[in-house]
């Protein structure tokens, strides 16, 4: 192996400088208001917070996809020992954090579900839906509240250990400065792979799939992963952009980190493709009507283009927009397609989730602007509350070195 | 070897120089000095990629991936072209309803296809560009070289470049950083690949010939013997057909004549009328028991277990499967005949019977699924459809008849409404 120099990264800032002290604390305050225009804004007489719950879901999970494709990042690298992403691998630790006050922003949908503040939130609490389906009613073992709530408690738990476990050791690295502590997190890595494999599928089998509960897809929670590392990677992507824009880790985040960062992501919108379609040449090509059903609303009037626009928007425009080398070595380009495939993403998670709440038309609106500030602004909130307690590198992790000179072809 | 060696006129003619470095960075070094004097046409190797030398070196950038590109393109379009020509042209075939080229199920195919040229391309690509397969370089020579791909750095300056010296560009070298140099040369004899790899190697390829030579003359020709028959597909099987040899009985034959004293199943009950449908040999014109309303109602339900798929509910032939055949256009599908028409309205009973406990045409036997007594069933309830075409409103029992009036006046406005 060749020798690296050694990092030098003196005149680098590493610390988030340059926010405003009260910042977090603004956030969490636009949120707050934002989530009660949200529930003002949704409120029907007749049927409460029905149109709330929907967008909220959409909003939650968006961000929830991002900071869960943002553990898997983290995980990954060092399953594989990764030595080229050390520079941008902080970013990503931060952003998984950020999973542990979600599951506080997760509060309101079990509030919803267990006070029943709405017509049923998912359709296999609604006993006509159960009267009239026998495949529901066969689920109900799965698919009811206690047990949904216990699952719940149970990913996040997961979710949240792991999140904060890499997030400790990484940061404890920054002082001690001990490289076991890298090895302590490949040895964990595997475990972290295997617990976030199940608990993604379950989360996205309860949290989405089941609001259609007859409707089944075994590779629905691949579906979900393959989007939710797309919108973490271009978060990623985008995050690196704004903190060098804010003079932040200039030196430590090279054009050769954001060409890697645009590989992955090109690779994971083909992924999402490949994904998209195994699910649907199956349902398509046998034809049967409890698997139909499903692509069949989504097929019907406006919400037609919107599963066309998913095909283009998501997969072959970028494919071809992400394709050239240049495209990847150019910031201001890849923060472009990033910002594109962050939106496709909002919409992928939109398109699974709306048309069982809204089947005949597109409900899209001021109060899906406002779940998205009210989830983005509390998210983010305890995303730079995390941030300012540590540097946005790991600074004396083995592998900086490497990082640090890394090259592509 | 710290001096280059000198030149000798018997010796073969000198190929390039060969320098030794110690590291990447003196490596990077000296092909940056060489090319800022001037040279050209050099080579540099390296145990590991070495970065930034491709561009030290003032070599482009491949145009690899433009090929891989294109490649898989052609693989792309090339699959959809052969999947709508096989599929919607040249060898139309209908499944599961789906159109005849649809994107969807073509879309694995196109994709693998993509993949394939894109590798290909790829892989031809780099052979290509790099001149391999090159079994022999000059540049083998040197036994020092053999280290170039574990622990030393090699450059090696081509004696086709302008600027070429033997002496000058050696000193060059060594003050570039070289830790020594090495001329090397053409072979003193050039090593020829043995005459017998070439000669077996077009023998190979001749004798491939005639396989597919072969397989062509066999299905063109027309020959009285049977023809070869490489996939058996279970064509022939261990059992007797009629007229052959069997070793188990004194005479051979596989075929046993009646068993002395035997009788058959119908003469042992005797009751002709009922399992054969036969009153004195032609057809029955009677039932061969009293006819009762259970036994019309039996018939019914047999009759929409059995019959409707194909004769449909009234018996006028247009069952599900016979629809579904017509819309899949079935090349091979009869209309089975309506049970309101001749020849079938003339049949007496006992032919009827005989029909469903032989079947007819292409309609299958019924004897092993519907025992006797209910195909008797059956036969009275097709009866009963029959006479129900010619019926009146005087056939009709009276309470039944108020109910029918009540639908037509409800139906009134539905056109081909049936009373």
């Amino acid at each position: 192996m060749p020798e690296y120099p050694t990092p030098n990264l003196d005149n680098d800032q590493v610390r988030l400088v340059g926010l405003p002290r009260g910042t977090s604390g603004v956030l969490m305050l636009i949120g707050l208001v934002a989530l009660a225009i949200a529930v003002a804004l949704g409120w029907r007489r007749d049927d409460q917070l029905r149109a709330f719950s929907a967008s909220y879901l959409v909003n939650y999970t968006f961000f929830l996809s991002i900071a869960l494709g943002a553990l898997f990042f983290v995980a990954l690298q060092h399953l594989v020992r990764a030595g080229w992403s050390v520079t941008v691998r902080r970013s990503a630790e931060i952003l998984a954090t950020g999973v542990v006050y979600l599951a506080v922003l997760f509060l309101p949908i079990l509030a919803i579900m267990l006070l029943g503040w709405t017509s049923p939130y998912f359709k296999w609490l609604d006993p006509q839906t159960i009267a009239d389906s026998h495949l529901a009613r066969e689920k109900l073992v799965y698919l009811n509240l206690p047990f949904f709530t216990v699952r719940a408690v149970f990913y996040f738990l997961v979710w949240g250990l792991l999140a904060r476990f890499f997030f400790k050791q990484s940061t404890s690295q920054d002082t001690s400065g001990d490289p076991m502590l890298t090895r302590h997190m490949e040895k964990a890595a595997p475990v972290a792979m295997i617990l976030f494999g199940l608990t993604i599928t379950f989360a996205s089998f309860d949290w989405l799939m089941s609001l259609e509960p007859a409707w089944f897809s075994t590779i629905f929670g691949v579906y979900f992963f393959a989007g939710a590392v797309v919108g973490a990677l271009a978060a990623l992507i985008l995050l690196a952009l704004a903190l060098q824009a804010g003079g932040v880790v200039r030196r430590a985040i090279t054009v050769e980190h954001y060409h890697d960062l645009g590989k992955l992501l090109l690779g994971f919108v083909v992924f999402w493709g490949y994904i998209a379609f195994s699910q649907y040449m199956l349902v398509w090509y046998a034809n049967i009507p409890e698997e139909t059903v499903w692509y069949l609303a989504r097929q019907t009037g406006p919400w037609t283009w919107v599963s066309v626009g998913l095909l283009f928007g998501h997969l072959l425009i970028p494919f071809l927009g992400l394709l050239p080398r240049v495209v990847k070595r150019r910031k201001m380009l890849l923060g472009v397609w990033a910002t594109w495939m962050l939106v496709a993403h909002w919409v992928d998670i939109y398109w699974l989730v709306m048309p069982t709440f809204a089947p005949r038309h597109l409900p899209f609106g001021l109060l899906d602007i406002c779940c998205l500030a009210a989830v983005g602004c509390m998210f983010f909130a305890g995303v730079i509350r995390t941030a300012r307690r540590c540097a946005l590198i790991p600074l004396k992790d083995p592998r900086l070195g490497e990082s640090l000179t890394f090259e592509n072809f | 070897m710290l001096q280059p060696e000198h030149h000798h006129d018997d010796s073969p003619p000198v190929v390039g120089i060969l320098a030794e470095f110690d590291g990447p960075v003196t490596l990077k070094a000296a092909a940056t000095g060489l090319r800022q004097v001037g040279y050209a046409k050099f080579e540099a190797y390296s145990p590991y990629p070495v970065h930034g030398l491709y561009e030290v070196m003032g070599r482009k950038r491949t145009t690899l991936p433009r090929l891989v590109l294109a490649g898989g393109i052609t693989g792309c379009l090339v699959a959809l072209l052969l999947q709508w020509w096989t599929n919607a042209i040249d060898y139309p075939y209908w499944i599961s309803g789906k159109p005849l080229f649809s994107l969807p199920a073509n879309i694995p195919i196109t994709f693998e296809l993509l993949i394939l040229l894109g590798a290909l391309a790829a892989f031809g690509g780099v052979m290509v560009f790099c001149n391999l397969p090159q079994l022999y370089h000059p540049i083998f020579g040197c036994v020092k070289f053999r280290q170039s791909s574990t622990d030393t750095f090699f450059l090696a300056v081509d004696a086709d470049d302008p600027r070429f010296d033997e002496t000058a560009t050696a000193d060059l070298l060594r003050s570039l950083g070289a830790e020594s140099s090495e001329l090397y040369r053409q072979p003193r004899t050039v090593k020829r690949i043995p005459g017998m790899i070439p000669a077996t190697a077009a023998l190979v390829a001749a004798l491939a010939l005639l396989p597919p030579l072969w397989i062509a003359q066999v299905r063109y020709a027309r020959k009285t013997s049977p023809r070869i028959h490489p996939i058996l597909d279970m064509d022939f099987q261990p059992k007797y057909l009629p007229q052959q040899y069997s070793p188990l009985f004194k005479d051979t034959r596989d075929m046993r004549p009646r068993v002395a004293g035997a009788v058959s199943v119908d003469a042992i009950i005797g009751h002709v009328h009922l399992l054969r449908g036969e009153v004195d040999s032609p057809p029955a014109d009677t039932f061969p028991m009293p006819v009762t309303s259970e036994m019309m109602l039996r018939g019914r339900r047999r009759y929409d277990i059995f019959c409707t798929t194909c004769h449909g509910l009234a018996g006028d032939g247009d069952g599900i499967t016979s629809q579904l055949a017509f819309e899949r256009e079935e090349p091979k599908w009869v209309k089975p005949l309506s049970l309101h028409d001749q020849p079938v309205l003339g049949q007496p009973v006992g032919q009827l019977y005989q029909t469903i406990t032989h079947g007819i045409r292409t309609m299958p036997s019924y004897r092993s699924q519907i025992p006797v007594e209910d195909r008797w069933a059956i036969v009275l309830y097709v009866r009963a459809l029959q006479r129900s075409r010619n019926a009146t409103m005087d056939d009709v029992p009276g309470e039944l008849k108020k109910h029918l009036k009540s639908i037509e006046q409800s139906d009134a406005g539905i056109p081909n409404a049936k009373p």
